[in-house]
């Protein structure tokens, strides 16, 4: 492969690390429709290499967040137990399905990611408070509002059911591990937005490296385009993560959700025959 | 004594460091070098886990502790299926 190629695949994996990291997203949602629509790059081996992206920024933002004691590190850990199941099944679902199904699901999944990403949330939190020993209870310090707070998880068995069906779709589509489960976590379990984003950050690390040590063992990941993507996606989600640019920006959100329903309806498209190139 | 979360930050930016160090010496090196770049940077998060079970153990939090086990099994399980 030529070096300018190598060069055109960083400097979008830098674009996609740092918008991906600043939607709270993870650069996979950019990564599979560049890979697949305008590199045309085999579907699972694009999957392999979107997984690599989403597992280097969790480590580096997952390091600072757990850090900082913003990841509820139970709370992750439990659910962790069916993201890991559903990120290795998801691989065998993937390879037992023909190629298509990988591009119709991939579309499916970005149109509805779009849609999360331009409402927004800014729905009304309600924080309750549990005791004992699976209360999965968590307390940060918010320097917006200048306090502390404090939440218990609820309803963990939802949460576990929707864990290992993110972990199956984010081993089938390279992505969306956290697309999926944040609002799962949100609005159903009831953990604040902050905690939300940052345990999630901190637990598609492990849920991608289910499905990828798979890929990666059996010859999947292309390690010459493994270059440019993980250092790209790295060093945007790096400087993503340093402006902590909180997306409050409507008109940035709705401008990436177009580009991301628009990538989705054309892989619907080309998986269903009806535009070739 | 560290807390756990310090292990586990620890751990996780070490991990993605050296990988990120390895796969970009591996572009001029050669392919081997980012074959194991790319296993380091994939074993990361692996090892944050078993990190996190040791705590626990110390801790005698059993519960925890089983989770993470259960955790690893399950990542040790796909790093030995063959397709």
């Amino acid at each position: 492969m030529e070096p300018l190629m190598l060069i055109f695949i960083l400097v979008f994996g830098v674009f996609a690390g740092g918008f991906g990291s600043m939607l709270g997203l993870g650069g996979g949602v950019f990564m599979m429709p560049f890979f697949i629509l305008v590199l045309n790059i085999p579907a699972h081996q694009a999957v392999a290499l979107s997984l690599l992206g989403v597992i280097a920024s969790s480590n580096l933002a997952g390091s600072i967040y757990i850090r900082d004691r913003i990841s509820n590190l139970k709370l992750a850990m439990v659910l962790e137990t069916c993201t890991v199941t559903g990120g290795v099944l998801g691989v065998f679902i993937a390879l037992a399905m023909p190629v298509n199904f990988v591009k119709i699901l991939l579309g499916l999944v970005l149109i509805y990611a779009s849609f999360m990403m331009i409402k927004g949330s800014r729905s009304e939190e309600i924080l309750v408070q549990r005791e004992g020993r699976l209360a999965l209870s968590g307390e940060y310090y918010d320097d917006v509002e200048g306090r502390a707070v404090k939440y218990s998880a609820i309803r963990v068995k939802v949460g576990l059911f929707a864990s290992m069906f993110a972990g199956a779709i984010s081993g089938i589509v390279g992505v969306g591990g956290g697309v999926i489960l944040m609002p799962i976590m949100k609005l159903v379990m009831k953990v604040p937005m902050k905690a939300c984003a940052a345990t999630n950050n901190f637990m598609v690390g492990v849920t991608a490296a289910a499905s990828t040590i798979i890929y990666f063992n059996n010859g999947v990941v292309d390690l010459y385009m493994a270059i440019p993507t993980v250092l790209g996606i790295m060093i945007g989600a790096y400087v993503g993560t340093r402006l902590m640019v909180r997306t409050e920006s409507a008109l940035l959100r709705g401008l990436l959700g177009i580009v991301l329903s628009f990538s989705g309806i054309l892989l619907l498209l080309r998986a269903g025959g009806i535009l070739v190139w | 004594m560290v807390s756990t979360e310090a292990a586990i930050s620890w751990v996780l930016k070490a991990g993605a460091i050296l990988s990120a160090l390895l796969i970009c010496l591996g572009f001029f090196i050669g392919l081997n070098i980012v074959w194991l770049g790319v296993l380091l940077l994939i074993l990361t998060p692996f090892m944050r886990v078993v990190i996190a079970g040791f705590c626990f153990l110390s801790q005698r939090d059993m519960l925890f502790f089983i989770i993470a086990l259960y955790v690893i099994l399950i990542l040790v399980i796909g790093s030995l299926l063959k397709f």
